[in-house]
């Protein structure tokens, strides 16, 4: 039986304590979702009070989203509803630190950057760097399939995530995976819940893979007269026994917004590894760039901050991530470019060439514009299977072409099944996911 | 008679009936002519499992996938490759060796196990360590699932929508569905490769030097142990490969570009010596690092020479618990007194202890199966897991609930029932007969306090 507002802010200050349920209505206005403005914003500070409030949620039909640092809140469709923002950057605690496993378990609100303070000195750490990597938690970032440059080498949080807690939709605390780098117990539930976007469970908990530091770095920007030529660089550096940590594309916007001196298209090819082994890989791939008729300049490390801090998404700013295939990147960037007016010419197109994956970051795009961009992509990429999603954007583009794109039907099928199993209230993060789940 | 067990002799179980089918839409036509029969599916293909996995206890249709062992495509510009499931594991590196390229998850049954079956199982091997297991490299899966639809999960290009039901489905065991389609990812081979042989007086030094190796960063391609029983019984089966004076031996595999290979095994080699190695060599060509690989890889058969029979465990410790959890198998062995012989993948904690019994003699069968119970209950309490690589199958899934409570297994049962609503996937396989995997079981919810609600 439905009960009143006010003794559902009774029982959750009951159950976690009155200063951690927000009802001051500005700030409530200021967490507002989409034009969806939470009736309450609660703040657990451990895994009980985080299955307390979904308890309480599931008995009375209140939808939850889950927040970390609120830096992925604009990925996929407007939620259908939206009464409690729950806000897991309380639950920051590392649980488990095993240096000389290369694991450690921490909370959902750890950040990725405060992780990182902690590896760094013993020469360990996790190597997922989307833009913005230091202020988001690690809890969005599984939750989001968050990546960075660094996944031409080390792979995902699908690679990393050994083992997860996570809350039911109806208040369940939940195990799944394990504590060591290897296991076949049981279902591999943290797959399942890497990129779910908390549709199924909140994650509370993660278990990590860490991974060695490489002894040295070394970054090596290759420029070409058209995308076609970098993506033939591209190719001959993954056919080839150099095993670089990033192999990113840039278009010449992009160049420019890490503070390089630009050309039509770049790749900067990341050698980590002992400090002989980078000076002897440094000259294939000189080797490779002059049989490709590209030119090649050692950078700083500067260039991995540059683009850190100019890829991290702006207020405002369309922001899509593609799924196409190496062999088609220069199509592919193709279509996005033409799909351009003069005015968003300054579009900041990048990727990962070794796994054909693009990042577009559009500042003031015409709705109009960005609409058409993600229709022609869609259409060139459905022919293998590819795919674009609204990873930011304002509300009204998100609202008015499906963010996600088609899945199919029989696919589609499970994954509702799926959710219907395990979230038949539609409790958690309703209407964001893919089919509107 | 052939369909009755696999690897694992223990548990038998013929199927009513065999299918060869050799098309998806044929795989279509048995599930679903099974679901409106309620007749049990068991999917099968080389049979090489070590779980009870593809044995039919309750008859059915076994689905022998063998058939279906095609090459369908190969992609090199995108590093991937499409193939049915009955293609034997090693035989797709064959098809694109020549090109440079090889498939990562190297079990040992390599020669002979299906790609199916990997998926299946989510196969490791020795290589693993560096590279991944099987889920590491399927990008995607076509499969029918216990429903009789055909549904593809994932694909080549990354970053699909929705969730991740391929990396979900890699380790289902067959209780989804029958996998009838696999895109896996294709690896480039490394510039260099050493292999090196480091002999030791005791496996807890032997171990030490492997918590040491990972502590210190060092992530080799392969870093496997055998011990003093495992070695005589490989020499005495294939000629004088190991040391016969060891009581442990680390093979060492090291690859990558070639300077970093150097500057690694010169680590590794540091680290050796400081734990007390007797001897350490490296294979000066490629006749070499085979033969050290062989006595690896056919260890299973030459352990015939030791023991009439054997359990076979694959728990996990993490790796700085090594030398403890070794110093314990002693101590169990002792106890109860029987032979444990070890070959095993040291370097990501994936013990496989061989608990030596001789089957006339049915207390010998007690006391092993007793030491087997104490050996995983003391990887377990170190923060380890039941199965590494080989997978649950019948032999462990009542071991599950050492590793997981009551909610963890209700959501892993509510999840099967999705792909299969009527039971008939490789029905006792994977989950325990256990309350929490049974309709109608709540798992504890938090209480909430009387008098909130005025």
């Amino acid at each position: 039986m439905a009960v009143s507002a006010a003794s559902v802010a009774g029982a959750l200050a009951e159950r976690l304590g009155r200063e951690r349920v927000v009802i001051d209505p500005s700030a409530l206005a200021a967490a507002t979702i989409d034009g969806r403005t939470p009736r309450w914003i609660v703040r657990p500070a451990s895994i009980e009070h985080v299955a307390a409030v979904l308890a309480i949620a599931w008995d009375e039909n209140l939808a939850v989203v889950p927040r970390g640092a609120g830096t992925a809140l604009l990925l996929g469709a407007p939620p259908s509803r939206v009464d409690i923002v729950l806000d897991l950057c309380g639950l920051d605690r590392v649980l488990e630190d095993h240096p000389d496993d290369l694991t450690v378990s921490v909370e959902a609100g750890v950040t990725a950057g405060a992780l990182a303070e902690r590896l760094t000195g013993r020469r360990q750490w996790l190597p997922v760097d989307p833009p913005g990597w230091r202020r988001r938690t690690l809890g969005g970032m599984t939750a989001t399939g968050g990546a960075g440059p660094l996944r031409a080498r080390y792979g995902t949080l699908r690679d990393l995530l050994l083992g997860v807690r996570f809350v039911q939709a109806d208040g369940v605390v939940t195990w799944g995976g394990a504590r060591v780098v290897k296991s076949v117990t049981g279902y591999d539930v943290p797959k399942l819940m890497v990129g779910s976007l908390g549709t199924l469970g909140v994650l509370c908990e993660l278990t990590l893979r860490l991974q060695p530091m490489p002894d040295a770095e070394q970054t090596w920007l290759a420029t070409f007269a058209s995308v076609g030529a970098a993506q033939a660089f591209a190719a001959r550096i993954v056919d080839s026994p150099l095993q670089p940590t990033r192999l990113e594309f840039l278009n010449e916007p992009a160049q420019r917004a890490c503070q390089m001196p630009s050309a039509a298209a770049g790749v900067a090819v990341a050698i980590g590894s002992a400090h002989s082994a980078v000076r002897e890989q440094g000259e294939q791939i000189a080797a490779i760039a002059t049989s490709e008729r590209a030119r090649l300049a050692a950078v700083g490390d500067e260039l991995w901050a540059h683009y850190d801090t100019a890829l991290t998404p702006a207020e405002g700013e369309v922001v899509l991530r593609i799924g196409s295939l190496p062999s088609r990147l220069a199509d592919t960037v193709g279509v996005v470019e033409r799909a351009l007016t003069v005015s968003e010419r300054a579009a900041l197109v990048t990727g990962c060439a070794a796994l054909g994956t693009l990042r577009v970051g559009i500042t003031g795009a015409d709705p109009d514009i960005a609409h058409r961009l993600i229709e022609d992509v869609r259409n060139f990429l459905g022919a293998f299977d590819g795919s674009i999603v609204i990873e930011s954007a304002p509300t009204a583009l998100r609202a008015g072409v499906d963010p996600w794109g088609p899945v199919e039907p029989a696919t589609l099928g499970l994954m509702s099944a799926i959710k219907r199993e395990f979230d038949s209230r539609g409790v958690l993060n309703p209407g964001r996911f893919v089919g509107g789940l | 008679m052939v369909y009755e067990a696999d690897m694992h002799t223990f548990y038998k179980g013929a199927p009513d009936a065999v299918a060869l089918p050799r098309t998806a839409e044929q795989v279509q036509k048995i599930v679903r002519l099974c679901r409106s029969e309620g007749v049990p599916v068991v999917p099968r293909g080389s049979g090489t499992g070590l779980i009870g996995g593809a044995v039919a206890p309750r008859g059915g249709v076994m689905v022998s996938l063998n058939r279906m062992d095609a090459v369908l495509e190969v992609d090199l510009p995108n590093r991937c490759a499409v193939v049915q499931p009955g293609l034997i594991n090693l035989w797709l590196t064959k098809a694109v060796a020549d090109r440079g390229y090889h498939f990562a998850p190297d079990p040992s049954s390599q020669m002979v196990s299906s790609i199916g079956g990997n998926v299946a199982t989510n196969a490791g091997g020795p290589h693993c360590l560096k590279y991944g297991v099987t889920t590491n490299h399927v990008l995607g899966l076509e499969m029918v699932t216990g429903t009789g639809d055909l549904v593809r999960l994932g694909g080549r290009a990354p970053d699909r929508p929705g969730y991740d039901l391929t990396g979900t489905a890699v380790g289902s065991e067959g209780t989804f569905g029958l996998v009838t389609a696999i895109t896996v990812r294709l690896l480039h081979a490394p510039e260099a490769v050493k292999t090196a042989l480091a002999t030791f007086a005791s496996i807890t030094e032997a171990s030490e030097a492997v918590s040491e190796i990972i502590a210190a960063g060092i992530v080799p391609a392969a870093l496997e142990m055998l011990d003093a029983a495992i070695i005589s019984a490989i020499n005495a089966s294939l000629g004088k490969i190991y040391p016969d004076a060891a009581d442990a031996v680390l093979l060492i595999e090291l690859d990558g570009p070639r300077a970093e290979v150097e500057a690694q095994a010169e680590r590794v080699a540091a680290i050796c010596r400081r734990r007390g190695a007797v001897s350490l060599s490296v294979a000066a060509d490629e006749a070499e690092r085979a033969l050290l690989w062989k006595g690896r890889k056919e260890a299973a058969g030459a352990v015939g020479r030791l023991t009439a029979s054997y359990l076979l465990q694959d728990a996990v410790v993490p790796r700085s618990k090594l030398p403890q959890i070794m110093r314990e198998m002693e101590a169990i062995a002792a106890r109860h007194r029987v032979t444990i012989a070890n070959v095993f993948h040291a370097g990501d904690g994936n013990l496989h202890p061989l608990i030596c019994y001789d089957d006339r003699n049915a207390d010998e069968l007690e006391r092993a199966k007793r030491a087997n119970e104490e050996l995983l209950n003391a990887c377990i309490a170190l923060g380890g897991s039941v199965t590494g690589e080989h997978g649950v199958g019948l032999d462990k899934a009542k071991n599950l609930p050492l590793q997981y409570g009551d909610a963890d297994l209700n959501f892993m049962f509510r999840l099967r029932r999705v792909f299969d609503p009527d039971g008939i996937m490789n029905p006792d396989k994977l989950l325990p007969s256990h309350p929490a995997c049974g309709e109608g079981f709540r798992p504890k919810r938090p209480v909430l306090p009387a008098g909130a609600w005025i």
